[in-house]
């Protein structure tokens, strides 16, 4: 059975810098939202979103803020596990769900210079790393999670023993615009599974895992914790809108590969973006397939602090979850008051942080074009 | 060894080449642009970009090929839904929808946009229109990643394969021709269209009583194409080489005699060059070349150099 060793993660978000202050920021219930800071408010009806604070003046862009939330994650990935600061040979597998399309865009209207190859992250890793075997996989909000499934592929048969898989997004006023435009009212902030939700905003951030094919190529290094399956797949069916076949399929998949079933599962790293029909597909399929264990594990949705991270937020849930599982303790879902009925037999964490014991974390994360991703990551110890 | 992956479908739709020995001949200057109206139906391109357009004709014709589908105008595959992937390429693909949204946020406000823009301004959604359109319920993935991204796609494709996830997944390489697309590339055209096959276990495709058109060797990604060349030395080749650089650019000689997968009034092909490289040794198979073909994407100017090995069906 799979069980790849993770010896390093870095993380950033609007929560905070760094794993450990990003974990404890969520576990405070802080939050990363606040209005617009890099856009012209005046050209939306919604405000708000949970921006990284790295710009300079409020109101004014700079291109390549994706590219740099990435070099960071990953530099603190690769600096965790040990392997310096030349990852050339090393794959680093990247998921994002608009790569550099908001350098696109300020090209396009404000004067920003662009090249075709700066519309993808090699360029950059290559410069930073001297990284020269990456890859940019632009597949929605699942992009990430996808980048895992390949990684542990590639390390089925490769002579490669090491890949670096990320993930990272920064809003685009595209998405962000057309994301609210399809709101009946803006929405306000992310309430995950909560019934009086009114949507879905962006947030902005980038995760790192460092990856091993098993426990001889992790070497002495620390495991952190261990990935034990990735399942993917496509449900096919509608080009925005989920379907709960296709997640509880892809979900079923995971627990197969990972030799799980429900009643194992401590934790769920809940998709859960406050959108308005996702969040009732994703606990549709949770609670068919959990059945009867659907009250056993705790649930947590991150989005509700960090807000929708794209690309990025697959491996973000992971990165915290592994957290979670270091530290006993799972960050609550804020604003969730009343669950949808759908999800209204599961354990979510509300209020305060819980406390416990986590050895199994299953991550979702689900994507635009049904595009669905689950993985199921083990306790180190 | 892991398994074997082998080509059994491929497909091009270019300016002035819609099949392989078109491939081979080379378009001819001032093709006209392709129709996907035309070619797959009007129903269902409503609200489509160009490249997800674009890409609905390759992928049923890659399809169709393969044997994977039969009629018409089909709405599912003749395998089971989940034993099919999708594999995408493109770099520029979404850039008219993101750069026509913003002009409309810009100068109208949000409420100007129209909501069928929202799935376009996915870069993905060419890899899930396709899947949607043909049913092709596995593993589906859209790779934008610059010169080497078909090359990439293809070994994408075959490392899911190879590790049991799928059987098989149509790869496809697509570039649209556009405004914005021609001021990223400083007043160039992009192709326009593009390139598919399918990629099959060897076994898979037995079990179907397929035969292969071409057999996937080694694949490797380095820093320089010295380094790419010397991964995959071997028997005589015919090399098949990267193309110019954005602004036009020749890439630096190759120690090899290296051929062109399109001709430079085609346009850059950008992330459909892997994938139109790989149709044209299959064209080359197809016409009863024999022995290794290799491809290169990428050049100095690029993030790295990708190569892929191509071997005739019954070699040794």
């Amino acid at each position: 059975m799979l069980s790849r060793p993770i010896t390093g993660m870095g993380a950033v978000a609007s929560v905070g810098r760094g794993v450990a202050e990003l974990f404890d920021g969520l576990c405070a219930r802080r939050t990363g939202h606040a209005e617009l800071r890099g856009f012209d408010r005046s050209r939306f009806r919604a405000r708000h979103a949970y921006e990284v604070d790295d710009r300079g003046p409020e109101g004014v862009d700079v291109p390549a803020r994706a590219t740099g939330l990435l070099l960071d994650a990953v530099a603190q990935a690769a600096a965790d596990a040990g392997l310096g600061d030349d990852l050339s040979g090393i794959p680093i597998l990247v998921g994002t769900g608009l790569r550099e399309l908001r350098s696109a865009e300020l090209w396009w209207r404000d004067g920003a210079e662009l090249d075709d190859a700066g519309l993808h992250f090699g360029t950059a890793l290559r410069e930073r790393f001297g990284a020269d075997d990456t890859h940019t996989f632009s597949n929605a909000c699942s992009a990430s999670l996808y980048a895992l499934a390949l990684a542990s592929d590639l390390l089925e048969q490769d002579d490669t023993d090491t890949v670096i898989v990320a993930g990272v997004d920064v809003l685009t006023e595209s998405m962000y615009g057309l994301l609210e435009r399809v709101h009946p009212a803006p929405p306000d902030r992310v309430r995950p599974f909560d019934a009086h939700r009114t949507g879905v905003l962006m947030g902005e951030g980038a995760a790192a895992v460092v990856l091993h094919r098993d426990a001889e190529a992790a070497g002495e290094r620390a495991v952190r914790a261990r990935l034990r399956g990735v399942a993917v797949n496509c449900d096919a069916y509608h080009v925005t809108a989920p379907d709960p076949d296709g997640i509880a399929t892809a979900i079923r998949s995971a627990h197969r590969l990972a030799g799980v079933k429900p009643a194992d599962v401590d934790l769920v790293m809940l998709h859960g973006t406050g959108t308005l029909l996702n969040d009732e597909a994703e606990a549709t399929a949770m609670a068919e397939v959990l059945g009867e264990d659907g009250d056993r594990p705790l649930m947590t949705a991150v989005k509700s602090m960090t807000g929708h991270t794209s690309g990025g937020s697959g491996l973000l849930n992971l990165v915290m979850g592994v957290r979670a599982m270091e530290e006993g303790r799972v960050p609550p879902t804020l604003g969730l008051e009343q669950p949808v009925e759908e999800a209204a037999g599961f354990r979510f964490v509300t209020g305060e942080p819980a406390q416990a014991p986590v050895r199994v974390a299953q991550l979702n994360a689900f994507g635009f074009g049904g595009i669905n991703a689950v993985a199921i990551v083990e306790a180190a110890r | 060894m892991t398994a074997s992956v082998v080509v059994t479908g491929a497909a091009v739709l270019l300016p002035g080449a819609d099949s392989l020995p078109a491939l081979l001949t080379g378009p001819a200057a001032g093709g006209e642009p392709p129709a996907p109206a035309g070619l797959v139906g009007k129903k269902g391109l409503r609200y489509k970009d160009r490249a997800t357009q674009l890409g609905y004709c390759l992928a049923v014709a890659a399809l169709r090929d393969a044997g994977l589908v039969e009629g018409e105008k089909p709405t599912g595959t003749t395998v089971p839904a989940e034993s099919v992937g999708v594999v995408a390429s493109s770099n520029y693909g979404n850039l008219d929808t993101v750069a026509r949204a913003l002009d409309t946020i810009r100068e109208e406000t949000v409420t100007g946009t129209s909501p069928m823009d929202l799935p376009n301004a996915s870069s993905n959604v060419i890899a899930s229109s396709i899947a949607i359109r043909y049913q092709l319920r596995g593993p589906n993935l859209m790779v934008c990643n610059g010169a080497t991204s078909g090359l990439d796609a293809v070994r994408w494709a075959a490392t899911m394969i190879r590790a049991g996830r799928v059987s098989r997944v149509l790869v496809l390489g697509v570039e649209p021709d556009n405004e914005v697309v021609r001021r990223l590339l400083d007043g160039r055209r992009a192709v326009d269209g593009g390139a598919a096959v399918v990629l099959e276990a060897a076994e898979a495709a037995a079990e179907r009583g397929v035969a292969p058109r071409a057999v996937l060797g080694r694949q490797t990604r380095a820093g320089d194409t010295a380094a790419v060349l010397e991964r995959l030395s071997g028997d005589e080749a015919r090399w098949l080489g990267p193309e110019a650089g954005p602004g036009g650019d020749a890439p630096a000689a190759l120690p090899v005699e290296a051929g062109a997968a399109l001709p430079e009034h085609s346009g850059r092909a950008s992330g459909a060059l892997g994938v139109l490289q790989l149709a044209t040794a299959v064209g080359w198979f197809d016409e009863g070349a024999v022995g290794r073909v290799v491809a290169l994407a990428g050049t100095a100017g690029d993030d790295a150099s990708a190569g892929l090995e191509l071997i005739a069906p019954g070699a040794p």
